[in-house]
């Protein structure tokens, strides 16, 4: 073994942690990001200052949110727009579940051994992610008209999204070897599957559709805000009529109700991974 | 009966699994092929059953070209072929029973096996099957919990569940030490034996070929280069068949045998 002299090596010098190299590209990196956030900043005339001017304005509305005014939780239309919200994401994530089963079969590689049609679902399902949900919500509002069914759909499709991809991807790190067992005894690939796949991904799969659900929750306010229905609509109209006491009490039941929901979903995950 | 007429596999990316084989097994035939790993052997088994599809030849199973076999013909052939894997190949998150179920599947319609009709025949079937390799008293346990032994016995109660009139078993015991190495062969043999189902065995260890074959295929780079009854072979024809002197990694052991 060669044994490299580092008396000589360092001999009068002091090594920097990178080469010249790497800190020119460095600086030029940041040099890149500076320019575009000054370019940005110029072209849209917003700079710190205007948040330092705005800062006053700021403080004096936030304080016509309070106190809060919880007298409005109890209002029968505020608790049907809350069960509205929670009824929508259960039917959304319902019927996402069903429908996420097939797309998720035909996403995966290890399934689906048809490499175009493999491709072409992976390519559909990209497509259905990119699409915020917000703008689903506003087409379907468009082509329906205001209220919860149009919610329904944009949720359905978002979360179809999330969970084909994420599923797919669950189904894609089985174990093989039992579904190849089944089919050298003969069964065909409906059996397979629900024999040999079913068992192993079904754990994943419960505790992705309850995550997804915890997501609908939260989007499906969102949604409310451009008229698909649930709380969302409540507190869209209480800012618009400025009654920022009770929009501050909805938006404090909406923070109520998404911790409780995340609360029980993690307890039944723990439970079932 | 089993035959391999002039059959050869040339694989996608070039490689000779197997060369102009020409074998004939009989019915109720206990065989086992030795071979190096890449010898051929498990493209040789594989392709009785059509997980691998030989490029030409003819390869007949019950007086039928299977070569030929798709869709339902090729279910119905694998439907008579019981398989068992060295890694056992069972759902781990499934129970015993219902691994050992679907032994059944192909013999039932899809729509009842998904929601979990099986006749009383079939659940007893693998009941019975689990109690002739010693492992009912597991019938609820998850496939995860049970030793290396154990999954395999489960996997050939899995087989007799499928009622086949072949078994091939690739590299049983590969995965297993020695005593339940020779636990799991007793099992085959018995079974060829008691049920008269021809069986196919790959090995590659000497002195367990030796003591359960009736007869031995040796292969070597895809062709079949010796074929005979276990009496006329000796160490000299393993070191023909493996192309290099006998070591001792090519033996098993483990003559402490317990029966379970």
């Amino acid at each position: 073994m060669k044994k490299i002299d580092y008396g000589q090596v360092m001999a009068g010098k002091t090594p920097s942690i990178y080469t010249a190299k790497t800190k020119s590209r460095l600086l030029l990196i940041f040099g890149v990001v500076l320019a575009l956030y000054l370019f940005s900043t110029y072209q849209t005339n917003s700079t710190p200052a205007e948040l330092v001017i705005g800062l006053p304005n700021l403080f004096a509305l936030l304080a016509k949110f309070f106190p809060p005014n919880f007298e409005v939780l109890i209002a029968s239309s505020v608790v049907a727009a809350f069960s509205e919200t929670i009824q929508m994401a259960i039917i959304a994530t319902t019927v996402a579940a069903v429908l996420c089963v097939p797309l998720s079969l035909l996403g995966a590689q290890n399934i689906t051994t048809n490499k175009y049609l493999y491709g072409f679902m992976r390519f559909f399902l990209n497509v259905l992610r990119t699409i915020p949900d917000i703008v689903l919500a506003l087409i379907f509002v468009g082509i329906f008209g205001l209220g919860v069914f149009p919610g329904i759909l944009a949720l359905i499709i978002f979360s179809l999204g999330i969970l084909a991809k994420l599923i797919s991807e669950t189904i894609e790190s089985v174990d093989m070897n039992p579904l190849e067992a089944m089919q050298a005894s003969g069964a065909g690939t409906i059996q397979t599957i629900y024999y040999g796949l079913v068992p192993q991904v079904l754990p994943q799969f419960s505790s992705l559709v309850l995550y997804v659900f915890e997501i609908n929750i939260r989007a499906s306010v969102v949604l409310g805000l451009v008229g698909a229905g649930g709380v969302g609509l409540v507190l869209d109209q209480q800012i618009r009529l400025y009654n920022l006491e009770n929009a501050m009490a909805i938006i404090i039941g909406i923070f109520v109700l998404v911790v409780i929901i995340e609360f029980i979903s993690n307890k039944i995950r723990e439970a079932i991974v | 009966m089993i035959e391999f007429k002039d059959v050869s596999l040339v694989y996608p990316n070039g490689t000779q699994g197997l060369k102009d084989v020409n074998v004939k097994i009989k019915e109720g035939e206990f065989v086992v092929i030795v071979g190096l790993s890449g010898a051929g052997k498990s493209t040789f088994i594989r392709s009785i059953n059509r997980i691998v599809t030989p490029t030409s030849g003819a390869l007949m199973v019950d007086d039928q070209d299977i070569l030929t076999f798709k869709g339902k013909d090729l279910r119905r052939l694998r439907t008579k072929i019981g398989m068992i894997f060295q890694n056992y190949n069972l759902v781990k998150r499934s129970n015993v029973m219902k691994n050992v179920l679907a032994g059944r599947l192909g013999h039932t319609g899809t729509f009842r096996s998904i929601v979990n009709l099986f006749s009383k025949e079939d659940r007893s079937l693998a009941y019975e099957s689990l109690r002739r390799v010693n492992i009912e008293e597991k019938l609820y346990s998850r496939a995860d919990e049970l030793s290396g032994g154990q999954q395999q016995r489960v996997s050939i109660a899995r087989v007799l569940t499928q009622k086949p009139t072949y078994i091939l078993a690739d590299e049983p015991v590969a995965s297993l030490d020695p005593p339940t190495s020779h636990q799991v062969m007793s099992y085959l043999k018995k079974i060829n034996r008691e049920d008269k189902i021809t069986t196919i065995v790959n090995l590659h260890f000497i002195d367990m070929a030796m003591e359960y074959a009736d007869r031995i295929i040796g292969m070597r780079a895809g062709e079949v280069v010796f074929d005979g009854p276990v009496s006329e072979v000796n160490d000299q024809t393993f070191e023909q068949i493996y192309g290099r002197a006998i070591r001792e990694d090519d033996m098993r052991g483990g003559a402490d045998r317990e029966e379970d």
